[in-house]
């Protein structure tokens, strides 16, 4: 349950605001995963934070002004419950760019300032804040705030706390990162992957704020100690009128969810969804059973030993909670890390690879007397996540041939040999889902076309062109280190010889590529 | 990393076009190669060189078992015959395997490129065409002259029948006008011009060739030339103005010769003017040449000589229905 006491859980009405926003104005890179944290959170509490989806608001890439009116309909609602006399809390998530002392929500920003204001005015009992952002940590160092240590927090059952909890991403001066691997934010993930049961320490099934906090501290601290952005420290901050631990997320709010029996063996657990993105980690003490609430649905659920992974799947069914056979996990090599991405925080990377396809030009006579259909082989080369995270830069060089013979108004019969040497390069941007990666992008290609006569009577011919063109298709990841990719090019052609003619062709192929 | 992939876009531009074309195989198509229009002569025809092409070894007694003065003076005929069409078709030679300098629509011109050998003088070849039928003419300028300076030396046409140089055509070489404008010819001093009519979409594929001597100096001679794809020729040339019988009048012969790849061949010479107008003349001769075979009309006591039979098997030069 959302922000309340342990004893007084059921009599606490909750409203959440939560936004994600991938993009920060023109000064800023844009974010990967802050709508799908956002979403992650707006599931989980809605599932499990015992907000009612009618109490939820859930603001992806909208600006300051709609966060704001967004906010006044909640606040309005909870002047309603406090006027039937309710106990009321308020839940607000922000994942996105911040920068001097802003929330960058798009184009537009709301201060660090305002926000604190508005929410220290709202007509609720209890607020919280979590904002996931860089140097998010601005927001705790205001008077009147007390910074609590990362762990010394006690989760006694205080009662009829009260204010304002504000939890970050980061310091002050820090950057919040994301992770392909994780599929989110690292702070936003071990928040989440704690509420569904990870930080769960004392084992009583309810996850409080404390508890959530230290957990994703500590996890967010560890993940990002090795990071070329250096370690991320999240803070927390409290004015509460008491000390009371306030209870997050209650994992037996929902019948259906994972349980971890004792005899399971101690160590850490990765709860991996079909889009190969952990959802969940628990860190398993010896001989002590843990939950884990997980949405219902299917999982791979990963068990890293020092020499040797083990993995094993489980079934999450709905209403049913579902008991997880360790013994029934397989063992598997680092290598197949059934986690999408387990290699790539890695920075650029190349592939190479061998390709066969076809090139066909659109206008029936064109390729049937001027540039011929033809079968094409060649070689590629791909550079990952160089200019940013999935995007390629590719290089390709293909030849292609084939017999003809002229057949024109005039003149029939001359048999010759045509030729096509194809050379580009492309920029493509790809979204993983699982093993899959479609893509789309641009292509510019050089392309050189000839023919030679068998009768010497007739001259050699060539034909040479820039050719801008767009590509997409999809990547399958076979294993680890190769990749299937099914592409298709559309290119354009001006010829210029007999006439100015504009020309389209297109390109079917299959690419098989290695990476080392 | 900028510079270079300006420096690449650059060469890029530069290196972008060619000459792949549809339009110009057509025109180069148009033009005739010395391979379509030459005659066909077998390898003992290398042994007329040197015989001249007039006709006074008629007046040499033919003997059965003798060496073939006629034959070698057809296959003479014939050697002439394709150094006249070399001649002119090396003019046009030079721009078959050259892109064209200009295009446009069923137009292209090549050039003007200096005169090799005429200093002072410019070249260009301007091609035409018309649905299937092609023009071409190779003109001559002084250097720096204007458009209308242009004057033509070699005209021709050619109307394609859709295949391989397949169709109906015809060139000439105006020597005189070549002359008149110091356009001075290197060879055929006593030429005034030739011409050539050809075609080769129907088999037998033919040729003709019309040589007009300076200032009417010597009869205008005509030739024409026949062949199979198996290796068959014919050469077939007017000889006016011989005096070949004793008498008053001079002759004109019209000589008929017919080969096979290995060398054997039969010759028919009618007489068309003069003192023995009507007499006819048939030779058949071996690989050798040497002759196997003689009927003449105009003796009746011995009319023949030699085997009819070993005579060779040239029927598929007769026109066919």
């Amino acid at each position: 349950m959302l922000l309340s006491t342990a004893a007084h859980a059921d009599t606490l009405h909750r409203f959440a605001l939560i936004a994600g926003n991938d993009t920060g104005g023109a000064d800023t890179r844009p974010l990967s995963y802050a709508r799908d944290d956002a979403r992650k959170m707006h599931d989980l509490l809605t599932r499990l934070g015992g907000v009612s989806p009618a109490d939820a608001k859930l603001l992806l890439d909208d600006d300051a002004k709609d966060f704001l009116v967004a906010l006044s309909e909640l606040e309005q609602r909870a002047r309603e419950a406090q006027a039937r006399g309710e106990r009321t809390a308020l839940f607000v998530y922000y994942s996105g760019h911040a920068k001097d002392g802003a929330l960058r929500m798009g184009a537009s920003r709301l201060a660090f300032d305002a926000l604190k204001r508005r929410l220290a005015d709202a007509p609720v009992d209890i607020r919280i804040a979590i904002l996931d952002s860089c140097r998010s940590g601005a927001l705790t160092r205001t008077k009147g705030a007390r910074k609590a240590p990362a762990f010394d927090v006690e989760s006694g059952a205080a009662r009829d706390a009260r204010g304002v909890v504000i939890l970050t991403s980061s310091a002050a001066d820090e950057d919040s990162q994301e992770s392909d691997a994780l599929g989110g934010s690292y702070f936003s993930h071990h928040l989440a992957s704690g509420l569904l049961g990870d930080a769960d320490r004392s084992g009583d099934g309810r996850v409080t704020l404390f508890e959530a906090y230290s957990h994703a501290y500590a996890r967010t601290v560890a993940d990002t100690a090795d990071s070329s952005a250096g370690p991320q420290h999240p803070t927390f901050s409290y004015d509460l009128a008491g000390n009371g631990d306030l209870v997050l997320t209650d994992l037996r709010a929902s019948a259906e969810g994972l349980v971890v029996p004792g005899s399971a063996p101690a160590g850490s657990y990765y709860f991996v969804d079909p889009g190969g993105l952990v959802v969940a980690e628990l860190d398993k003490a010896s001989d002590a059973e843990r939950r884990v609430a997980l949405a219902p649905g299917t999982y791979r659920v990963k068990r890293r030993l020092s020499d040797r992974l083990r993995i094993g799947e489980v079934e999450v069914a709905r209403g049913r909670t579902t008991i997880l056979q360790e013994p029934r996990f397989k063992d598997a090599p680092f290598s197949d890390d059934p986690v999408k991405g387990a290699m790539l925080d890695r920075g650029a990377w190349w592939t190479f690879g061998l390709t066969g396809g076809f090139q066909s030009f659109f206008d029936p006579q064109t390729r049937q007397s001027l540039f011929l259909s033809v079968p094409l082989f060649g070689a590629e080369a791909e550079l990952h996540d160089y200019f940013r995270r999935d995007w390629v830069w590719g290089f390709d060089a293909a030849v292609g041939g084939t017999e003809g013979v002229l057949s024109l108004p005039t003149l029939a019969g001359p048999a010759y040999r045509y030729s096509v040497v194809n050379v580009g390069t492309s920029l493509t941007a790809e979204w993983p889902v699982g093993r899959f990666s479609p893509f789309v992008g641009v292509r510019v290609a050089y392309l050189v076309m000839g023919r030679k006569f068998d009768d010497a009577a007739f001259p050699d011919q060539r034909f040479a062109m820039v050719s801008p063109g767009l590509a997409t298709g999809a990547r399958f990841r076979l294993t680890r280190r190769l990749n299937l990719t099914a592409r298709s090019r559309l290119q354009y052609l001006q010829y210029t010889v007999d006439a100015q003619r504009s020309l389209g062709f297109w390109e079917l192929a299959a690419l098989l590529t290695y990476e080392p | 990393m900028r510079t270079p992939a300006l420096t690449l876009c650059c060469l890029l531009a530069v290196a972008c076009g060619g000459d792949f074309s549809n339009d110009d195989l057509e025109f180069q198509n148009a033009l005739p190669q010395r391979e379509d229009l030459a005659a066909k002569l077998p390898d003992s025809a290398r042994s007329s060189q040197g015989v001249r092409t007039r006709g006074q070894a008629l007046s040499r007694a033919q003997v059965l078992g003798g060496p073939s003065e006629l034959a070698l003076q057809a296959y003479a005929a014939g050697t002439q015959f394709n150094t006249d069409v070399d001649g002119l078709l090396a003019l046009l030679e030079v721009f078959r395997h050259v892109p064209p300098t200009t295009r446009e629509p069923d137009r292209r011109v090549w050039g003007p490129f200096p005169a090799d050998g005429h200093p002072g003088h410019e070249l260009r070849f301007v091609m035409e065409r018309q649905g299937s039928d092609f023009g071409y003419l190779l003109q001559v300028r002084p250097t720096g002259g204007g458009e209308a300076a242009w004057w033509t030396y070699v005209p021709g046409t050619f109307k394609a029948d859709g295949g391989i140089r397949k169709g109906e055509g015809s060139l000439a070489m105006d020597l005189k006008e070549a002359r008149a404008r110091g356009f001075e010819p290197q060879d055929a001093n006593l030429v005034e011009r030739l011409d050539i009519r050809y075609q080769t979409k129907v088999l037998p594929s033919s040729v003709e060739l019309l040589v007009s001597s300076l200032g009417g100096a010597l009869p205008l001679a005509r030739y024409a030339s026949r062949r199979t794809p198996e290796g068959l020729g014919e050469m077939s040339f007017r000889l006016p103005g011989e005096d070949l019988v004793p008498g008053g009048l001079l002759e004109t012969l019209d000589i008929v010769a017919r080969w096979t790849p290995d060398g054997r061949g039969v010759l028919v010479l009618n007489i068309l003017d003069g003192d023995a107008k009507g007499a006819q003349y048939t030779e058949c001769w071996d690989t050798r040449t040497r002759i196997t075979f003689m009927q003449r009309n105009w003796d009746f006591i011995t009319p023949t000589e030699g085997d009819r039979r070993t005579c060779p098997d040239v029927s598929a030069l007769d026109p066919q229905p």
